[in-house]
């Protein structure tokens, strides 16, 4: 499908993003509530809360670590998005990932998921 | 899902901020940019515009014949917004009514999940009336629900997108 091959961003890649041009803007103006889109502050809303890594670096590593195993730009973000917690459920949140001639066993599917669990607890 | 794209947009600056030169006619026609992205609102190709992220480029100026005005090609990289087919995602509750659930995900303000696509939940009807199962598990206002998108439409006037869910598959419904 098309969505395969753009660059993707997680929601939490999203709200750091956001929150950043959010700063520049109320530095900038007296109003900053006024000059972003009604997009805009949906999106930010929707990100601050659907967000399962505030800390940069954090987010950094969740990037990091999904991009060692050979994963869609889509794919990757869906799993760094809803943060499955076993192999079952990455694989329902993700099917492509288990089909014909993808590298991925579960062993190496439950390693990815073990190391983003990882990140989470030192937040 | 978020996407960052890169685009080439025409960007027109009037003839009388034309006397500016250097750094003061990037900046206009930076601003101009910004404006023409926050207007743009949607398309159906790269769905809802959020933010310009970076400037990549600024082409030649092309004369407008009869206004004067001078047309920039602007190469530049955004984040935007747009939603598909077979995707899971996290949408909040905002209306329940006896057929069905409306759910929001960032500026997508409409997605349907029919009473058909949640086979397992039942309409409890009263003054905030919900869906349940027999587990106990809610679907009620301002509940985060994890759900497949089963189809997708972008309307051309309003420059929206809406979309339809479903239930239907594991490790799906309130999170």
């Amino acid at each position: 499908p098309e969505f395969l091959k753009a660059k993707c961003l997680m929601n939490c890649e999203v709200a750091l993003i956001l929150e950043r041009k959010y700063e520049q803007l109320q530095q900038m103006s007296d109003d900053p509530v006024n000059q972003v889109s009604q997009v805009f502050e949906k999106s930010l809303q929707y990100v601050q809360r659907f967000s399962r890594y505030k800390n940069p670096d954090a987010v950094r590593q969740v990037r990091e670590i999904l991009s060692r195993y050979e994963l869609a730009e889509f794919e990757l973000c869906v799993l760094g998005n809803l943060c499955p917690e076993t192999v079952e459920e990455a694989i329902a949140m993700v099917p492509s990932i288990k089909s014909r001639g993808r590298v991925h066993d579960d062993e190496a599917i439950e390693k990815m998921l073990t190391d983003l669990s990882l990140i989470k607890k030192f937040e | 899902m978020f996407l960052k794209v890169q685009l080439q947009w025409n960007v027109i600056i009037p003839s009388e901020s034309l006397d500016a030169k250097g750094l003061a006619l990037q900046k206009a026609i930076v601003v101009r940019l910004l404006e023409d992205f926050s207007t743009k609102k949607a398309t159906k190709d790269h769905g809802y515009f959020l933010s310009v992220t970076t400037l990549d480029s600024i082409g030649e100026g092309r004369v407008r014949q009869h206004t004067g005005d001078v047309l920039f090609p602007v190469t530049f990289s955004g984040l935007t917004f747009k939603i598909f087919r077979g995707e899971i995602l996290e949408a909040t509750v905002h209306k329940i009514l006896k057929h069905g659930v409306f759910l929001r995900c960032g500026p997508v303000e409409n997605i349907y999940l029919s009473y058909q696509k949640m086979t397992d939940y039942r309409y409890v009807p009263g003054e905030n009336p919900i869906f349940m199962n027999e587990k106990m598990s809610k679907i009620e206002k301002d509940v985060a629900v994890r759900l497949m998108v089963i189809g997708t439409k972008y309307m051309e006037a309003e420059r929206e997108f809406q979309a339809v869910a479903s239930l239907e598959g594991d490790f799906l419904g309130p999170v």
